[in-house]
């Protein structure tokens, strides 16, 4: 079954829409700043944060479903064969309790006269990735037939610390498969994306999720696989999936969280399945790491590269830092490309991925 | 059509496979009796949070009343979890570990994520298949249903179910599997009603 | 410094959850790292937090942790050394 992606959006420190943030990353601008003052320790730490103080997380979640929304008829919204998915890690913390998530998809619901209660991914930070995967999956088995894929996170002292206690967080703004790198920024923002069989509910062309699929290590909890063993296998999946074949592959949208394993494992497993000449980039150096946001954030991202044929340089790359080589970005690019591969990885060693095309 | 071809309680009160008891709470340390129940040596398993103890200790007497899981190949098997309040169990003790001039746990902030369970379980058996950890407000069979039956095809062949909850100090599991066909022990056909009424089961 | 050495190896053992290790199994000078306890990498994170935590000691990166955590002998001369230079 055909299914047909479209009318995202994306709310970040880049900009409210997704052309906006399109525009934002075509003049290479980061959202990540030094905040001062705020580690467990009283740190300065860099990160990339909508407003200083701490966002909402409902706010930023219903603003970039209405945005969103603005893009598909209204009766769609409500119909029973619409199913909203949620992805995120860890919700409101602004306090810890039983409804850090329950009570914001709740009121998602109510404020929007969803039919069914969105479905809440929260698997790390393959979540987004998952998200689309199961929409895809529910529709391609006629479960429903569109979903709303919502991905949002939003920077905490809990997460911060968590990260510090990991010695994760980078004293610099994170530098994706470069040689000095030393860990991730840790970023927050929500987005957006409307998947449907039917390609007229769009206002705006659609764009195509061909197919996407999830693979675990099983190795350690937190630290990837040496051989990059769920990452590959997924990737092989997904690939099969598609009816493509790895030279149709014009761009990879990579994880690259800046930790110094993670892009290792990344390029090894890329490596294994010989995608070391596709042109590649992480994301984070403009958005720092948006957990659950992440995989969708970066696939609205990878559609405004498709719509506009153009690809945006990694930022914060400085020279080949992974044991295997891979075709970074170090330059925008304007370029024909028709099918891009999005992959995700996280803690539980999860990894996830898709391929869209136009 | 799809078959529930074996499934497994915990509670605080008893270990329960296919409805039959298979350990019961004396009152020490319930899920360590659990483990030592297994017989098996896995230190790791210490090292997990109470979320993870349970879905893992729920996980292996569920397999070992099941000689055809041993059948599939690494990746065949998916696992799909849910619960309602992911990690809060795990997620107030970390708070705590900072809070009132303690030091972050790094070991306990790992497992401040719910899938966590799943990697667990994946390690143990070696699984390398398809996954996924999803919230919901309370127990949801047709989800149960949905979702199976989606992934269900060409590389998934089978899967492993579960419902894990630790809230305060009350704890729960339900786990079943899922087959293309029925096996010797149980013949139960993969429906809501038939989840619903497995997972009642547990209190019963 | 005896009893640095066997509070650091019941410490080591909550801290890491050992339940299966007691603390006459961890020879001083056995290799923490090594088969015998079979510690990753979140492990060598714990130590870094039992050290500030029990005493008071601080490591700025878990580089700097790879020699210090080689052995409980290594532990204990590195607190003993922090707390002289204190």
């Amino acid at each position: 079954m055909d299914l047909f992606i479209g009318s995202e959006n994306i709310i970040s420190p880049l900009g409210n829409t997704a052309s906006e943030n399109f525009n934002s990353l075509r003049r290479n601008e980061s959202g990540i700043q030094k905040h001062i003052n705020v580690g467990f320790k009283g740190e300065d730490v860099y990160l990339s944060k909508i407003d200083s103080k701490s966002i909402d997380f409902y706010s930023l979640l219903e603003q970039s479903f209405s945005e969103s929304i603005k893009g598909i008829s209204d009766e769609i919204i409500e119909s029973g064969r619409c199913l909203v998915f949620v992805s995120t890690t860890k919700g409101d913390l602004s306090h810890v309790n039983e409804d850090s998530i329950h009570s914001s998809v709740q009121r998602l619901q109510n404020q929007f006269k969803l039919a069914n209660y969105p479905l809440i991914v929260s698997n790390a930070c393959i979540s987004g990735i998952l998200a689309l995967n199961a929409a895809a999956k529910l529709i391609r088995s006629e479960k429903y037939d569109h979903a709303i894929v919502i991905g949002c996170d939003v920077v905490s002292d809990f997460i911060l610390y968590g990260f510090q206690s990991l010695f994760a967080i980078s004293e610099l703004p994170c530098e994706p498969f470069s040689a000095d790198r030393k860990g991730i920024t840790l970023g927050e923002g929500a987005a957006t994306i409307v998947m449907s069989k039917d390609k007229d509910i769009f206002f705006a062309s659609p764009l195509r999720y061909l197919s996407g699929s999830s693979s675990n290590d099983a190795n350690h909890i937190s630290g990837p696989s040496r051989t990059g063993e769920g990452l590959a296998r997924t990737i092989i999946k997904t690939i099969e999936n598609a009816n493509v074949l790895i030279s149709d592959i014009d761009y990879i949208s990579a994880h690259g969280t800046g930790t110094l394993y993670n892009d290792e494992m990344e390029s090894i497993a890329l490596d294994r399945l010989k995608l070391n000449d596709v042109p590649i980039n992480s994301l984070k150096g403009y958005y720092g790491h948006t957990l659950g946001a992440a995989g969708v954030i970066e696939t609205v991202v990878s559609m405004q590269c498709l719509r506009n044929n153009y690809l945006i340089k990694s930022l914060g790359y400085k020279e080949q830092g992974t044991s295997c080589n891979i075709n970074m970005i170090q330059k925008n690019l304007e370029r024909e490309i028709k099918v891009v591969l999005k992959t995700s990885s996280g803690f539980g060693g999860c990894n996830a991925s898709a391929i869209l095309s136009k | 059509m799809n078959y529930i071809t074996t499934y497994c309680h915990i509670n605080s009160e008893s270990c329960k496979v296919n409805g039959a008891i298979v350990a019961e709470n004396t009152g020490e340390n319930w899920l360590k009796d659990l483990y030592l129940n297994l017989g098996i040596k896995y230190p790791k398993f210490h090292k997990m949070d109470t979320l993870s103890q349970v879905a893992f200790l729920a996980s292996e007497f569920l397999i070992r009343s099941n000689e055809d899981i041993g059948k599939y190949k690494e990746d065949e098997i998916a696992l799909i979890f849910s619960n309602k309040t992911s990690s809060l169990n795990t997620d107030i003790k970390y708070q705590n570990s900072y809070e009132n001039g303690g030091t972050a746990s790094p070991a306990m902030f790992v497992y401040t994520l719910p899938n966590i369970l799943l990697g667990e379980i994946s390690i143990r058996n070696k699984w390398y298949g398809e996954h996924i950890f999803t919230l919901f407000p309370t127990f949801n069979q047709k989800y149960f249903v949905d979702y199976p039956e989606a992934l269900l095809g060409e590389y998934t062949k089978a899967c492993l179910c579960g419902w894990v909850e630790v809230n305060n100090d009350k704890i729960e599991a339900f786990l079943f599997f899922i087959e293309k066909k029925a096996s010797k022990q149980l013949n139960l056909l993969h429906t809501e009603q038939n989840i619903e009424r497995l997972y009642k089961q547990a209190n019963g | 410094m005896g009893n640095l050495k066997e509070d650091l190896k019941s410490q080591i053992i909550e801290q890491l959850n050992l339940e299966e290790v007691s603390v006459s199994e961890i020879e001083d000078d056995m290799p923490l790292f090594g088969d015998g306890l079979s510690l990753d990498s979140i492990d060598a994170l714990e130590l870094i937090v039992l050290l500030e935590q029990y005493h008071g000691v601080r490591i700025a990166n878990p580089e700097e942790g790879k020699k210090i955590f080689q052995s409980v002998n290594s532990m204990a001369e590195y607190i003993i050394q922090e707390k002289k230079g204190a």
